[in-house]
């Protein structure tokens, strides 16, 4: 297993640095799919996570002017390595006015992953940084669970608000309960509700837009007015609002009545898909 | 004017020595009689409770908003220091704060006898130290005539992998001053760095790095013209055992640089910096905690020596002794 990369543009520097750090507030610990044109940010639903899941892509070369992988075998040609994401995060962050950074994979009494920063120093001389950050490879028959997950047959597809909005509402909702609803509509309609003993509270959210179904069916059938909702814990939400520093370049919302909701959001050319269960 | 401090496990010292011009009227009576019999010396010497007086200097920003002035005198009649602030809008703040009397505190360290001293801007010794992840409890500084490198301590066991290591190349010439007479590496306490450190950017002046071989102790001063603040560091020994047994080094680390310790609170969820302007400084909760010796003092200790302790892994709760450390080099000896 081979693997080495190399940024040298400061764009795509800190373009990598933001979805690392926003990655580490999704995940605390993921799994990261590297293959010959894609990286990938995994969390799979496992009951640790309660649930959540988690698909973050982008393209290799979209940031990396040198790229070389070799996989686990021909067959198999990806590398699966388990880590903690702050680590990586904090270790990007350190990058900030870096000339190039490289990342490899090496082997330091344990698999790390080694991030070599070159910086340039204020008396213009040249300053060598090295973070060896420790990794697990992930075994072959691991692999199945950590897959691009499929899109569920949404019921209601909508594009979401202004996230900054969307998350200071729902921090304010989460000092009242656990719970909250997400409901939306063909019509452009999106409302947060949370339904206490001694209060209801509604956010209505208006003329969102929706996006272009898959099918032609689904939209005739459904009357636009009708909700879909779905009751999830309020702190998995809250979450994902929170690792969104900037918001996204395209932010959709699909519900699956009393299943679950499903993020799909798009930060310039790096997707990120969230998966939040229905409250069981 | 002297601010002296030691922490609880005698591995840090400061001292901050304000030269009267650094106020704006000094003003120090000789009248007053603070212990009768000491006729030798017409100091006060005291001790205040760092519970009682950080907070008075606490949010420096709305100090700087609000104050105009500041008063501070002795009321050796009533044992107190009192600290007036003159704010805005008439606003006069009183505090009061009880004082013991006691011995100064010294230590005794040549720095010009080191055989390696650096000279460096405090901001390219903090960008250096924003490289390490908090959680790391000692760094390790490597010295050749060539270069200078700041990595992550190696003291880690094997199986902590969840810590970065980091390391960071200087090269001599950011240093304003560079003389390396031997090569070597001392491993020291990150958090007390970085409480100096944060010292030093406020008074915009270098840092002068004294030290020698690990184990002896390292020195940081800042000497502009109206103060002079030393820190006195414990470095950990070079033990011939080292790689055999690190487990043990992690635990007794505090142990092995200095005087016996007391037995550390089992509390190391805060430890505060002991220096007067330092910041206090939270431990991670994510990375594993080794029991970081909780400096957290309601009184600057008078020096005394301390049973054997005994440490506690936080996470695993295994009780380990240790044996009593070696002599090392630092000389603290009680005042007059």
């Amino acid at each position: 297993m081979k693997f080495r990369a190399k940024i040298v543009d400061a764009a795509c520097l800190n373009h990598f640095t933001r979805v690392s750090a926003m990655v580490a507030k999704l995940a605390k610990i993921c799994a990261l799919r590297i293959s010959p044109q894609t990286m990938n940010f995994i969390l799979s639903d496992k009951v640790a996570g309660g649930g959540v899941s988690m698909w973050c892509e982008l393209e290799q070369e979209n940031f990396f002017s040198e790229f070389q992988m070799e996989g686990v075998s021909a067959e198999n040609n990806a590398i699966y390595l388990e880590l903690t994401s702050e680590n990586l995060s904090r270790a990007l962050k350190t990058a900030q006015n870096a000339r190039a950074l490289k990342v490899k994979l090496t082997n330091k009494h344990f698999p790390c992953l080694t991030v070599s920063i070159e910086l340039l120093s204020v008396s213009s001389s040249s300053r060598i940084v090295t973070h060896d950050i420790p990794v697990k490879v992930i075994p072959r028959k691991l692999w199945k669970d950590l897959q691009e997950p499929t899109v569920p047959d949404s019921d209601v597809s909508i594009y979401l608000p202004v996230l900054k909005t969307m998350k200071s509402i729902v921090e304010k909702m989460r000092n009242l309960s656990n719970h909250l609803i997400i409901e939306a509509n063909l019509s452009g309609d999106l409302n947060l509700k949370i339904e206490t003993e001694l209060v209801c509270v509604t956010t209505h959210f208006k003329d969102l837009g929706n996006p272009p179904l898959a099918s032609e069916d689904a939209s005739q059938d459904r009357d636009p007015e009708q909700m879909a909702e779905v009751r999830i814990d309020i702190r998995k939400l809250l979450q994902f609002l929170a690792g969104q520093q900037v918001n996204p370049t395209r932010a959709v919302c699909n519900i699956v009545s009393n299943k679950l909701v499903h993020f799909d959001l798009l930060h310039e050319d790096v997707s990120l898909q969230y998966f939040i269960p229905a409250f069981s | 004017l002297a601010l002296r401090s030691v922490n609880s496990c005698r591995s840090a010292y400061g001292c901050v020595l304000f030269s009267p011009l650094f106020f704006q009227h000094y003003q120090w009576s000789t009248s007053v009689k603070v212990n009768e019999n000491d006729s030798k010396t017409s100091n006060l010497n005291c001790k205040l409770g760092m519970k009682s007086i950080l907070p008075i200097f606490r949010c420096l920003n709305s100090l700087e908003r609000n104050v105009e002035n500041c008063r501070i005198f002795t009321r050796s009649d009533q044992c107190k220091v009192v600290i007036q602030f003159f704010c805005r809008h008439g606003i006069r703040r009183t505090h009061n704060v009880c004082f013991q009397e006691s011995q100064p505190l010294q230590v005794i360290f040549e720095k010009s006898m080191c055989s390696n001293t650096l000279v460096i801007q405090p901001r390219v010794l903090a960008e250096a130290v924003v490289l390490f992840t908090s959680s790391q409890e000692e760094v390790t500084l490597a010295v050749t005539p060539l270069s200078v490198c700041l990595k992550s301590s190696s003291d880690e066991p094997m199986d902590l992998t969840n810590s970065v290591y980091s390391e960071m190349f200087v090269g001599p010439e950011e240093f304003d001053f560079f003389q390396i007479g031997v090569d070597t590496e001392i491993t020291f306490c990150f958090k007390e760095l970085k409480g100096m450190l944060t010292f030093s950017e406020a008074t915009h002046a270098p840092i002068a790095i004294h030290f020698d071989f690990p184990g002896k102790p390292m020195a940081l001063s800042i000497d502009d013209m109206l103060l002079e603040a030393n820190f006195i560091l414990a470095t950990l020994a070079d033990e011939p055992s080292r790689a055999s047994s690190q487990q043990s080094l992690c635990l007794s680390q505090k142990q092995k640089r200095s005087d016996p310790m007391c037995s550390p609170n089992n509390n190391s969820k805060t430890g505060k910096n002991v220096t007067s302007k330092a910041p206090g400084c939270i431990l991670r909760k994510t990375a594993p905690k080794r029991l970081y010796p909780n400096e957290t003092q309601t009184d600057i200790p008078v020096l005394e020596n301390c049973g054997s302790p005994i440490r506690k892994r936080v996470n695993g709760g295994d009780i380990s002794e240790v044996p009593e450390s070696s002599v090392s080099d630092t000389e603290e000896t009680p005042g007059s």
